[in-house]
């Protein structure tokens, strides 16, 4: 059996520039039959490796396409995410996995899906709005509540018309503040204020959301306050991961793994968990 | 195969191969083994015991005092590159460990248990390789306790003080001699290096049973631990934890003696002058500050009482549902490491209103 620690090798085929401290990296593996292999399910995550620095965890910012290549996007603010910026297209790079479980894009069918995130919490969510834009009869409504601190923190900003266009569905975005001769003809204020004009109903519902925890902290707060039950929310965490194995024993929450047994957990098989700032 | 009792007893009996061996004979034993393995066991360092390569039988003290550090680093040696990389490319894969056989002599039935507790971590869904090549080349000649210390609970938790599996030799004292079981072809083999064996009679076994009701006796400390796992979640806000906050030092030294303490570290390094270097994996402990850090600074262990219920919950809770047995084994070397005298029997106790 292959050493599960061997990265594969795969290229930075094109970068873009999100925000002031954020990339796209569209990236593809070089070997022709691990590429036909690579299979993902939103939500999952890779562990990239830049050789000399290091490997952290990211999660996938959109579905591989018909060519293999996939994009992971990423906010540079430790070392390897630091080293990482300063790549260019055409670089080479390692890849393990995907690992982990995605978002529950299977039990979502037919339900109203309610998304929200903030900041760099967006990208994870992404495949998920290809998913349903692709196949739109499968999924009830879409409403999408999304949060940065300003109004240049928005990733993704390129793509909320088409987002928007989507039939039956909602976009709504807030930033926390706006900085003086900005134009902002959105909502201020934290994601949850998005909540009080909210469409989507408990009733055959399904929630994702992912972002910093204390913000789904509020998120989840007042979910429940309107009626939504812990077994319809979906959370994506954040932990410090080293092998993405269910080994290596840092991203442990009480008796989860968040690499295996997440990253994507129900909130109703969480609760109750130590460390957990939800 | 359907086999009836009685047919199971004495095919049972053929199949566990036992000796007996006098005590005079137990260095000349000792020595044959040594000219076949890489023979490790007890030897004195200081006023305490260490496991240490043995080149001469009279070097082995069996009757010895739990080692300060445990038996892991046979198995989960402290640190081991998992691969080296020139110019951005992967270019070597170390396979680690010993390519010949390893025999750890007169193992405490609680190290012995330890063992079965890393394979279930590394010899899971993802195998560790490395792991697994060590593990296969690792011969466990296990003796039985007749003294355990004041801070042993291996009684508690299944795994001593004597053992019934885990084992390819178990040794129990009998006073003028030891009954040597075999657990595995290999052990079959060891046992027919004793030399001037005779077969064990009925009351020999009997001896054993006496010896190990005789032990069970002397523990001091002790663990119920029937709900333990469920009674621990339900205890996260026990006030005990505030008391513990308040005293515990964070040294990570309870971590450090486990000997099922498996957490680690990767971390790359590489020449100065070029792109070429090895990934390094490296024991790490959950009751460090770093240990949870996270980007940004963040950190969701952040309060020393999180950390150290980290390490409690994961030996006497969490592990149930993670490979389905403790992952104490009732060593006691958390309580004889802690300065400032936490003790897990202590808290396991807490959690049931004790």
């Amino acid at each position: 059996m292959k050493d599960p620690y061997v990265p594969e090798k795969a290229a930075i085929e094109k970068i873009r520039r999100e925000t002031v401290d954020t990339k796209t990296y569209t990236v593809r593996l070089l070997n022709e039959r691990k590429r036909a292999e690579f299979s993902v399910e939103p939500g999952q995550f890779i562990m990239v490796s830049l050789f000399g620095i290091g490997e952290a965890p990211f999660s996938l910012s959109s579905i591989p396409n018909s060519d293999g290549a996939f994009n992971t996007t990423i906010r540079a603010v430790g070392n390897i995410t630091s080293a990482l910026d300063r790549f260019e297209e055409g670089a080479i790079i390692g890849v393990r996995g995907p690992y982990g479980h995605g978002w529950p894009i299977e039990s979502a069918r037919g339900k109203d899906v309610l998304i929200v995130a903030g900041g760099i919490g967006l990208p994870p969510l992404r495949p998920v709005v290809s998913k349903i834009a692709q196949e739109r009869r499968e999924y009830g409504g879409l409403e999408i509540l999304y949060g940065a601190r300003m109004p240049d923190q928005m990733i993704f900003p390129y793509e909320y018309e088409d987002w928007r266009k989507i039939k039956d569905a909602r976009l709504e975005l807030t930033v926390d503040s706006v900085p003086a001769n900005t134009v902002w003809e959105h909502n201020v204020g934290v994601v949850t204020t998005l909540f009080n004009e909210m469409k989507t109903y408990p009733e055959n519902s399904v929630v994702m959301t992912c972002g910093p925890e204390i913000m789904m902290r509020f998120v989840v707060r007042g979910l429940l306050a309107k009626g939504f039950a812990p077994s319809q929310i979906y959370v994506s965490l954040e932990r410090r991961m080293k092998c993405g194995i269910a080994q290596c024993g840092h991203c442990q929450i009480g008796p989860k793994y968040v690499c295996k047994d997440g990253p994507v957990f129900k909130l109703s098989d969480i609760q109750g968990l130590p460390d957990l700032a939800l | 195969m359907t086999i009836s009792v009685q047919e199971k007893e004495s095919w049972k009996g053929e199949a566990v191969p036992a000796a007996l061996l006098m005590k005079e004979d137990l260095m000349s034993w000792i020595g044959s083994l040594i000219d076949v393995y890489a023979v490790y066991g007890p030897k004195p360092k200081g006023n305490n015991f260490s496991f240490e390569r043995i080149y001469s039988s009279e070097e082995i003290v069996l009757d010895y005092s739990t080692t300060i550090l445990p038996l892991k680093k046979f198995l989960d040696p402290p640190s081991e590159a998992i691969l080296g990389f020139e110019e951005g490319s992967v270019s070597r894969l170390p396979e680690g460990g010993e390519a010949s056989k390893t025999l750890l002599f007169g193992v405490h039935p609680c190290d012995a248990s330890s063992f079965a507790v890393l394979d279930k971590v590394f010899m899971g869904e993802y195998r560790d390789d490395r792991y697994v090549r060590r593990r296969e080349n690792i011969v466990t000649v296990a003796i039985a306790c007749t003294e355990p210390e004041e801070t042993c609970f291996c009684s508690s938790m299944g795994t001593g003080p004597s053992l019934e599996q885990g084992y390819d030799v178990l040794l129990t004292d009998l006073q003028d001699r030891y009954l040597v079981e075999s657990g595995s072809p290999e052990g079959d083999a060891i046992i027919k290096m004793i030399p001037r064996a005779t077969a064990p009679k009925p009351t020999d076994f009997e001896r054993k049973k006496r010896s190990t009701e005789d032990t069970l006796k002397k523990f001091k400390r002790k663990v119920v631990t029937d709900r333990l796992p469920e009674l621990f979640r339900k205890n996260l806000d026990n006030p005990m934890w505030n008391h513990i906050r308040d005293i515990d030092l964070a040294c990570g030294q309870c971590v450090l003696v486990c000997p099922t303490c498996y957490c680690f570290d990767i971390r790359d390094t590489s020449e100065v002058t070029s792109a070429n270097g090895e990934r390094v994996r490296e024991w790490d402990c959950c009751v460090l500050l770093e240990f949870a850090e996270v980007a940004m600074g963040g950190n969701f262990r952040k309060d020393r009482g999180a950390r150290i219920r980290q390490f409690m919950g994961h030996n006497l809770s969490y592990c149930i549902e993670q490979f389905g047995r403790f992952k104490c084994v009732g060593c006691g070397r958390c309580i004889q490491a802690c300065p400032v005298h936490i003790d897990i029997t202590e808290v396991a106790s807490k959690v049931r209103g004790g």
